[in-house]
């Protein structure tokens, strides 16, 4: 006994630290977890105010020189968009022609280019590779195409190499006064553009032909310009395209015009609003939770509120915005922040519970964007090249019908474009100045990737300690077992003892293949012809829990039975589970952060509670009754569909809901090759399964 | 009697599943091999670095066959053999089927190959250290290592390995660098010195390190395959002869049945045959290399553009090493004295290594490849693969190994965030360098760390082998 406590005393203190950890392990977890959904809550209130933090930039320091002349034009542009659709019929081709005469009228250069709309479709190999590693679709359909129309200024003080890219979803055969407004505002700013001496980089604008989506044009268009293109495709294309028979049109080359390697991109839209103000509104998700470079949201929000007095929002949660919770612990927040301010006046910690709110509606909904992994707006196809892009959707107060209310908003919107263009213009490198990782709370509050990565870190926290702990334990489990068996000396047990994680390992293993499996399926069941969301996702059940039984029937049940394992089997299944489960969300915190987040929330404290259930009743305490209730809900309401099916109940109510709902769902996930998809099937589902396999264990 | 039928049964059901497991690893490659252009392993800094590509190596053939130094233009830095061998292979190709298909079941077979050559090794490891426990009367540690083959342990830890599938899937020339130094080791172990000559001097040949491994392959010639430390066998004759003076006969009877089957003595002879071997191989190996590069260039380009090139680290392109990084930002003024220094890192171990840990080399030989494909210029996974097989050979030494949970679990984790944090770096562009090296210099540590935990337990194994040996006789008396 001496001589263990002599050589306890010796060891170093971090390894008295972490065996200090280990053995509190439960009040680590639940302390951790608290603090993380705490640290989770009060994000609204740590956010800082935006700042612009590339000085290059400059915002708003020159006078506009956007003028009525060129709003004038513009609405002789608008004028004839809009007689054109009065009559429909061959107004698709007539469109393009008369903006790319405007165009060109102007002194740019004009070309057309012509795409076939590619259906989304599920590559299960793509996730992680460039954007230009994917194989070109072979089986688009040929029939249908649409047309882009590109103008390029070539800047004056130029050399070509950089470019601005302005886009204007315009559907021709459908599009209202709304999308010819956006044109309208892109084209005053384009024939400021062409005539000023201060342009350093060449400015594109397509006109994305948006009858077949919004993302879909423009994503094409910035494949065709960033693979190169050789001589057979080009002369494909000038061949089947004569279809204009307007002698003007036949002029416009359909082969793809370049200019160099984009600094920013805006997309432009127009709403009807329903509010009492003008508002611009900011969509800046991009796919798996990408966001543009904090900066150019910080130019375009300093420039509407400060330069055209715009009210800029970004979306919101509606009905967080009423919900009671969230308005009382906002009143707790502030008046936490206010007993605060009494200690040290320095801490700027309170904000009002109103604000928290908001900054709550909005924090949710940019982490939700985020999470789905599906880009908000066409300018998620830049993120995939690395250029920064948003998209601006003005909403007036009144109908766009009086001309002078017209007029005063094609100048502001102009203005506006022209400052964040002059601003950009400035830049001599790329963005990278500020922050790539946030979230926003409010158009001009934000919270960075280190303060929010705390609260992530906490609440993951306890996975290490824990799956240590379990393992530790039965490691002392193991010794007292064998001197029990030294009476039939089963060295082979002994060495197999110590290895005999690697079993739970290997289940957890096999666990993650089905996981691969799983998500795999949504691929061939897709192929089926003429079926519904309801029985695609039966099937895809039934499938599943098949593959599971064989998996198992191949790969688990041989070595289980040959050396049956002791009691803390489970334990070893559980410290192999969390550890994987760990590594798991520490990968998807980087690919996505809001994903992990979200998915951390729902299963960390499921992972940490697993328990056998029988245990469970055998022990008839408090306690147990209580982990047992837990389990048990836990164990339903973290099924994926199961929670899905409960936050659509929550926030649409339970009435309109379909089994289908979930397959189309997961398939708007796959088709836009969402991370999370692969997180839910590869992460969360084996996590999911091996809590009730251990739930369920016979011990 | 029964128990021996059992476990001859089970000795059958044992090899039985081997066999299906090896298929099994054959077929899911075969499978791999067919997706190769969704996968593109082939381009993975993880798996192709400036030495084992496989384009780059298709790149000099195709400067070879047009009249020029296969070493122009600093894109081919591997061996001219391997140009003359693989070389037609990569231009070769079979309508209908993946481009690099020959290649590929070529790498395929090698890894077969190696497996088969690590199971005999593990074979005879095993048996040289049952008899050596017999030999010290523990019998009972010898019986449980007759139960499960280490060799098959090692083998299918070797095909199974992800990294070893990646390394095959994705057209490195690592399977057959790795292939030559199992086979080194597989030579020395059935003392056959001119096989292990051959292995050594094409690894060297072929990635210069293993040269190191001259240290272990002499000793396994010299000394027979790893035993407990020769002290034990010496203390264990001496306490015998001290205890039973009367039985005089029977113990001169086991000291020259000890004498016979573990040589004390270091004994020379296929040591010297081994190195007369080795200057037959290297000389061979020169001329032919000399033939093959006669016309352009000669063997000094060859030299420099191989040797050169891994030992100046020209090639600072991202991989799996820390070294890229480091000469990436040294001044230029610096550069040699820690090209000095990194190199050094490597030699400065092998000494008291093998002091150490001389009664073991082929765990030496593990350590030291270990090592050197952690400091290596240009690591990939290839020479991880090879490392965590030979791992295998060990599973009954190591079974008391600190940290195994949370080093495999570490190695998991890192393995697969180095992927992400490259994507992070180059396609999306949030991301910088650092990312990718910290990946880089974890992984390092874990292999660091399962280097040092595995040398203790190894140590700690002979610790116990030796109270074993020390309180045997004590409990037969009571």
């Amino acid at each position: 006994m001496a001589e263990t406590e002599v050589s306890k005393k010796r060891k170093r203190p971090i390894v008295r630290l972490a065996v200090l950890l280990l053995s509190h392990s439960v009040l680590v977890s639940v302390i951790c977890c608290t603090a993380g959904v705490f640290g989770l809550l009060l994000l609204p209130v740590l956010a800082k105010n935006t700042y612009i933090s590339e000085n290059a930039l400059m915002p708003g320091s020159a006078s506009s020189m956007l003028s009525n002349q060129e709003v004038s034009e513009a609405n002789k542009l608008i004028k004839e968009l809009n007689n054109l659709h009065s009559n429909p019929l061959g107004a698709t081709t007539e469109s393009h022609g008369i903006v790319a005469k405007y165009m060109s009228n102007l002194g740019a250069q004009v070309n057309n280019h012509k795409f076939h709309p590619q259906l989304n479709q599920f590559h299960p190999l793509h996730f992680f590779s460039g954007p230009d590693s994917g194989v070109m679709q072979e089986n688009s359909t040929r029939s249908l195409y649409g047309i882009n129309t590109v103008g390029i200024i070539r800047a004056p003080r130029g050399d070509g190499k950089e470019a601005i890219v302005l886009v204007t979803p315009y559907n021709a055969v459908k599009g209202g006064v709304r999308e010819t407004l956006s044109l309208g505002i892109a084209y005053s700013v384009f024939s400021l553009l062409t005539r000023v001496t201060w342009l350093a980089k060449d400015i594109i604008w397509l006109v994305a032909d948006s009858q077949y989506g919004e993302y879909a044009p423009v994503a094409a268009w910035l494949r065709d310009y960033h693979t190169p293109a050789f001589s057979n495709l080009d002369s494909l294309n000038t061949e089947t395209c004569h279809v204009g028979n307007n002698n003007f049109e036949s002029k416009i080359s359909y082969g793809i015009r370049r200019s160099g390697t984009m600094a920013a991109a805006l997309v432009l839209g127009v709403a009807y609003g329903n509010e009492n103000e003008d508002t611009l509104g900011i969509y800046a998700e991009a796919s798996n939770g990408q966001m543009p470079n904090l900066d150019l949201i910080n130019i375009v929000h300093y420039l509407a509120v400060h330069r055209q007095g715009l009210r800029v929002k970004v979306e919101q949660f509606h009905w967080l915005l009423n919900s009671k919770w969230v308005k009382s612990l906002g009143e707790v927040f502030e008046s936490l922040g206010k007993m605060v301010k009494t200690l040290n006046p320095d801490w700027k910690l309170g904000i009002s519970a109103a604000d928290y709110v908001e900054g709550a509606a909005t924090l949710a909904s940019s982490l939700y964007h985020q999470a789905l992994g599906v880009p908000t707006g066409p300018h998620g196809a830049f993120r995939d090249y690395q250029v920064d892009a948003i998209t601006l959707e003005f909403s007036l107060r009144i109908s766009f019908d009086r001309l002078d209310r017209r007029n005063d908003f094609l100048l502001h919107g102009g203005r506006l474009i022209e400052g964040v263009i002059r601003s950009v213009n400035n830049l001599l490198e790329k963005f990278h100045q500020s922050f790539f990782l946030y979230l926003l709370t409010s158009p001009s509050k934000f919270v960075s990737v280190g303060v929010y990565m705390i609260a992530f870190a906490l609440l993951v926290a306890p996975l290490p300690v824990v799956a240590a702990s379990l393992y530790a334990k039965t490691l002392d489990l193991n010794p007292t077992s064998e001197k029990d068996k030294s009476a039939t000396s089963n060295e082979l047990g002994s060495v197999l003892q110590s290895w005999k994680w690697l079993n739970s390992v290997k289940t957890v293993f096999v666990v993650h293949f089905w996981g691969a499996t799983v998500s795999l399926l949504p691929y061939f069941i897709s192929q089926i012809p003429d079926s519904d969301p309801t029985t695609n996702f039966s099937v895809w059940i039934l499938l599943s829990i098949l593959s599971l039984e064989i998996l198992r029937w191949i790969l688990v049940s041989p070595s289980s039975h040959i050396y049956g394992l002791p009691q803390g089997e489970w334990a070893t299944l559980k410290s192999a589970t969390i550890s994987s489960f760990f590594i798991g969300l520490g990968l998807m915190s980087v690919i996505n952060f809001a994903t992990a987040e979200i998915g951390a929330l729902l299963m960390v404290p499921m992972a940490l509670m697993a328990h056998p259930l029988k245990l469970d009743v055998r022990g008839q305490s408090l306690r147990s009754i209580l982990r047992m209730i837990c389990n048990l809900v836990l164990g339903v309401i973290t099924f994926p569909p199961a929670t899905f099916f409960v936050f659509k109940g929550v926030i649409e109510g339970f009435s309109g809901i379909n089994a289908g709902d979930f397959w189309n769902w997961v398939e708007s996930l796959w088709a836009w090759n969402s991370a999370t998809y692969l997180y839910i099937g590869m992460v969360h589902l084996p996590c999911w399964v091996l809590c009730v396999q251990i739930l369920l264990h016979p011990c | 009697m029964e128990t021996k039928k059992e476990e001859k049964k089970s000795k059958i059901k044992q090899t039985s599943s081997f066999w299906v497991w090896v298929t099994a690893s054959v077929i899911f490659r075969l499978i791999l091999i067919y997706f190769p252009k969704n996968l593109n392993f082939s381009s993975r800094p993880e798996v192709a670095t400036p030495v084992t590509s496989i384009r780059r190596l298709a790149e000099g053939y195709w400067l070879k066959q047009s009249s020029m130094s296969p070493y122009a233009g600093s894109m081919y830095h591997g061996s001219p053999l391997l140009l003359s061998l693989i070389g037609p292979l990569t231009v070769k190709r079979i309508e209908g089927q993946p481009n690099h298909l020959l290649c590929s079941l070529l790498f395929l077979l090698a890894d077969v190959v190696s497996a088969m050559l690590i199971r005999a090794t593990g074979q005879t490891l095993q048996m040289s250290s049952c008899l050596s426990l017999k030999s010290l009367d523990l019998v009972e540690l010898s019986k449980n290592s007759e139960m499960l083959s280490s060799g098959d342990i090692a083998a299918l830890v070797y095909l199974w390995n992800p990294f070893t599938i990646v390394a095959c899937v994705g057209l490195s020339t690592s399977p057959i660098e790795n292939l030559v130094v199992i086979l080194s080791l597989y030579g020395a172990c059935t003392r056959l010195p001119p096989l292990a000559a051959f292995g050594w001097v094409m690894g060297t040949h072929l990635s210069l390190y293993p040269g190191v491994l001259i240290i272990p392959l002499i000793l396994l010639l010299g000394n027979g395959p790893d035993a407990p430390p020769r002290k034990l066998f010496l203390q264990r004759r001496c306490s015998k002869g001290g205890k039973n003076p009367s039985s005089d006969s029977s113990c001169q009877e086991e000291e020259l049945f000890n004498q016979s089957k573990l040589p004390i003595t270091f004994s020379w002879k296929p040591v010297i045959h081994f190195l007369f071997w080795a200057s037959i191989w290297s000389v061979y190996v020169l001329v032919l290399c000399g033939i093959s590069v006669k016309q352009n260039g000669g063997m000094l380009e060859m030299f420099k553009s191989t040797y050169g090139f891994i030992l100046t680290v020209e090639d600072l392109s991202p991989n799996i090493g820390v070294l890229w990084y480091f000469f990436a930002e040294v001044f230029e003024f610096f550069r040699n004295f820690f090209l000095i220094v990194f190199h050094m890192n490597i030699l400065v171990m092998i000494l008291p290594l093998a002091i150490r840990l001389n009664h073991r080399p082929c765990f030496l030989a593990f350590a030291y490849i270990a090592i050197s494909s952690m400091l290596k210029s240009y690591p990939s996974v290839g020479d991880s693969a090879l490392y965590l097989g030979l791992l295998g050979w060990f599973v009954f030494e190591l079974a008391d190994l600190q940290f195994s949970f949370f080093l495999f679990w570490g190695c998991v984790g890192v393995s697969l965030l180095s992927p992400v944090m490259h994507n992070l770096w180059i396609w999306r562009g949030t991301g910088n360098a650092n990312f990718y090296y910290a990946t880089a210099m974890a992984f390092a540590c874990f292999q660091i760390v399962l280097v040092v935990e595995s040398v203790s337990a190894i140590l700690n194994y002979d610790r116990k082998l030796r109270k074993l040996s020390i309180t045997k006789p004590v409990d037969g008396k009571s």
